[in-house]
């Protein structure tokens, strides 16, 4: 499990809109990929790092976040992002000397993580009590269908039936192409919740060496 | 006397001669002519000048609004006005030289047929259209046969058998080219007068109506009939063909009967149908002051009767001890005829004496002109005209700063006049609204000034604290107006439909702006400067931002772009984000705008819309 370590970054300057070339990208909890993602065109439009304020505006700017964001973290299979060190390039765009704010930064999850707005955003909640959380995942595919492509897979392979330890289901090299492979280990408990929900499958064990059977 | 139709300027004033001044102003006014009141001509402004009596309508000024020259008027006379007749004031026209007056049989002039107009206790006896038009030196039809070659020729105009001696200069005919014997003429012209009682087609422009009336008014023409030898000429004609005897004008024809003729169904008094303007038979013309200031009104009129400032424009140059040519010169600047003063014998001296005697005698006359002018204020205001003349000479003989001098100049020759103080109003309750309203349309017409062209140089949009300081420094320290003054003038512009606005901001700031420039017009002019990089053609190499997104731009910039003050262009970008046509980034170095892409371009990324359409939009 890669560990996250954060660094000291842009949460420290919140007003700072130029990007600072030492701010190293530590990504949460993801591989980095090595094609890399294209950015569609309104990451270059200036307007688009600043929150509008014009109501009827904004909605717009809003989405095409929610958009940007959830195909971000697709590519880059990014299942957590961290308010703390933001993915850098998702943020920001240095050739234009742009980049969102945190506060709106946070601002853009809270809108995400509405169910009339997709609800793809879920906010994690803080260790300590009384403090806002900085962390959240992002589900750009939703539980649901999380749901459905591990038992899909289980299925195909025949694993029906038998047992599998949730470390095999993260980690193992059956799954090394699959999109679940990494996943956050809360994340992925709550997709087999949703499956034992549905009656397809049933977890047992501790939570080390939990172990999960699909019927 | 004439009531000729008037200039007005852009405020709805009367438009002011060069050395006409403004005296006094008095609304609620109405206009009668004899004893009958003047239809559309009954609710107005009346303006007193140093040259002209105006009337200003308050509906439609544009088209009825009339003035009356001084030079016309014999006399004044007050009316001070019993129960429900308010006050008025009556101008005698003077006798015009063409005495056919007294020839003239005494039957009362106006033709209105009684059974068309409702009259209420008129007393005199209208007869119909049959009655005889007035002077005789005005009746076209006169003419006198040449005893040569019997070519029945025109009496001129102004021949006038009562006055006609051996000296009266007659035209000769026109085909043989002989002068007749003025005995003829003087038989023709009282033949002509006495045979026009029993004319029963009038060839006056004062409408009759009868016979058109008696036709129907909505039976189109075909042919006019010439009066004297019957020929059916052309609709179009104003002359017959045959005889050349003049055809009567047929634009009376249209004009509608009012029935209605009673604005104020308890005021005593009728009224007239027909045309008023530029009518030589108007007997006197009343103004009736419905709202008071008769009294101010008569006395100025008084002073300026006897003042006769009209005169002065053809005067001839004040007196001044001559010295030599050089006097010509000055003389004839002061003089529009430019009549060259000759008092002394002209004294050629040549060479360097010559031009040495000629500085120190305009010299000389310099000091005498600013010694005199400038002894008193009365004096100063009668030679203001000299002054600025002089003004002018020396602008032109300097030549590089002639801007700065010239704009001096002009303005304080436009100063002089155009000015509404407030003593120039009469008493009474309407005197503040008046004040007001007359400041108003100062205002707005210091603005739409293309000589000084100040919104022009504010490009177009001005807020109401610079106009405010503007407009007072013109003022030249006296009669300031005060803000809160300055202000009321200014909300009363949307009400007396001037083409300025009063435009209030979001936050709080108001400007001042031309009525046709509205809010879309500005965001189209604004979108398009936006989006020149988009289309521009040849596109530039290294601006591939500008090319798909168009221009940023700082308030800093719109400013420098349309001239406007950089809180002016502030609202402005803001009153368009606002309408979502821009939308802002903001960034360390500031705030800037956008064409809004958010909205058309994002959303569909394939549905990119052409030049075309966007010019198309923009086009408001």
């Amino acid at each position: 499990m890669a560990a996250t370590s954060p660094e000291p970054s842009l949460s420290g300057l919140s007003t700072a809109q130029y990007t600072s070339s030492t701010i190293a990208y530590t990504p949460s909890t993801s591989t980095t990929q090595s094609n890399t993602f294209t950015f569609p065109t309104y990451t270059s439009y200036p307007p688009f790092y600043t929150l509008q304020p014009n109501l009827n505006i904004r909605p717009a700017q809003l989405d095409l976040w929610s958009t940007l964001i959830t195909s971000y973290a697709a590519h880059h299979r990014l299942f957590r992002i961290s308010l703390s060190s933001p993915p850098w390039d998702l943020f920001t765009n240095a050739s234009i000397h742009r980049a969102l704010k945190a506060a709106d930064i946070r601002l853009v999850l809270d809108h995400m993580s509405k169910p009339e707005n997709g609800a793809r955003i879920e906010w994690i909640p803080p260790t300590t009590r009384n403090e806002q959380s900085n962390t959240c995942w992002i589900y750009w595919k939703t539980v649901g269908e999380w749901a459905d492509a591990i038992y899909g897979w289980v299925d195909e392979t025949g694993q029906k039936g038998a047992v599998l330890t949730v470390y095999e289901l993260r980690e193992s090299d059956a799954v090394s192409g699959k999109e679940w492979k990494d996943m956050d280990e809360a994340m992925l408990r709550k997709v087999l919740n949703a499956l034992v929900k549905r009656g397809k499958a049933q977890v047992f064990g501790q939570e080390e060496n939990a172990g999960v059977k699909f019927f | 006397m004439f009531l000729r139709q008037l200039d007005l300027t852009t405020a709805l004033r009367p438009s002011l001669y060069d050395e006409e001044t403004l005296l006094f102003v008095q609304d609620g006014v109405g206009l009668y002519e004899g004893k009958f009141k003047i239809p559309n001509y009954q609710n107005g402004h009346a303006y007193l000048t140093s040259h002209r009596v105006c009337y200003v309508d308050n509906e439609d000024p544009r088209k009825y609004s009339v003035a009356v020259d001084l030079k016309d008027v014999d006399r004044p006379e007050f009316y001070a006005g019993f129960m429900k007749s308010s006050a008025k004031v009556t101008l005698f026209p003077k006798a015009t030289k063409r005495s056919a007056q007294a020839i003239r049989s005494p039957i009362p002039r106006y033709a209105s047929p009684s059974d068309a107009l409702v009259r209420t206790g008129s007393s005199a006896q209208r007869t119909a259209a049959a009655s005889p038009k007035p002077a005789p030196a005005r009746d076209i039809n006169a003419t006198w046969i040449c005893p040569i070659c019997g070519l029945s020729n025109s009496v001129p105009k102004n021949f006038d058998p009562s006055t006609a001696n051996e000296y009266t200069t007659l035209s000769p005919c026109q085909a043989c080219g002989i002068k007749p014997p003025l005995a003829l003429m003087i038989k023709a012209s009282i033949a002509a007068m006495s045979n026009r009682p029993a004319v029963t087609a009038p060839s006056t422009p004062r409408p009759s109506i009868e016979p058109s009336l008696m036709d129907g008014p909505t039976q189109p023409q075909t042919s006019k009939v010439c009066p004297r030898c019957t020929f059916h000429n052309h609709v179009w004609m104003s002359e017959c063909e045959l005889c050349h005897a003049l055809l009567r004008t047929d634009e009376h024809e249209d004009v509608p009967i009012s029935i209605n003729n009673v604005q104020r169904p308890e005021s005593p008094g009728p009224t007239l149908s027909g045309s008023i303007l530029n009518d030589d038979t108007i007997e006197t013309i009343k103004l009736s002051f419905r709202a008071g200031g008769e009294k101010a009104f008569l006395e100025r009129l008084k002073q300026a009767l006897v003042q006769r400032k009209w005169l002065l424009q053809s005067a001839p140059p004040v007196p001044r001890p001559a010295f030599s040519p050089t006097q010509s010169n000055f003389g004839a600047i002061s003089t529009p005829n430019g009549q060259p003063r000759a008092n002394t014998p002209v004294q050629r001296i040549v060479g360097i004496a010559g031009l040495e005697r000629r500085g120190a005698e305009l010299r000389q006359n310099n000091q005498t002109v600013i010694g005199t002018a400038f002894e008193d204020l009365e004096a100063l205001m009668t030679s203001a005209k000299e002054v600025i003349a002089m003004a002018e000479q020396f602008a032109k003989q300097n030549g590089k700063d002639s801007a700065e001098a010239r704009n001096i100049l002009s303005d304080s020759a436009s100063a002089l006049g155009l000015i509404t103080t407030k003593d120039m109003l009469g008493s009474g309750s309407s005197s503040e609204t008046l004040y007001i309203t007359e400041l108003s349309r100062n205002l707005a017409e210091f603005l739409t000034d293309d000589r000084r062209g100040v919104l022009r140089r504010e490009g177009g949009i001005m807020s109401l604290v610079d106009l405010w300081a503007v407009f007072n420094r013109t003022r030249n320290g006296i009669e300031l107006i005060s803000p809160l003054d300055f202000e009321k003038a200014a909300e009363m512009w949307d009400q007396l439909r001037l083409p300025i606005r009063l435009r209030t901001f979001k936050s709080g700031l108001r400007v001042v702006q031309e009525r046709s420039r509205t809010d879309d017009k500005t965001i189209a002019t604004l979108l398009t400067w936006l989006r020149e990089p988009q289309y521009a053609f040849p596109p530039a190499e290294d601006d591939l931002m500008g090319q798909t997104f168009g221009r940023g731009v700082t308030a800093q910039q719109t400013a420098e772009r349309f001239g406007w003050s950089v809180g002016v262009a502030t609202e402005e970008l803001e009153m368009a984000e606002e309408t979502g046509s821009v939308c802002r980034d903001q960034s360390l170095d500031g705030i800037r705008f956008w064409d809004n892409h958010f909205t058309h371009a994002f959303s569909s990324p394939d549905k990119r819309p052409d030049a075309a359409q966007m010019l198309d939009e923009l086009r408001v």
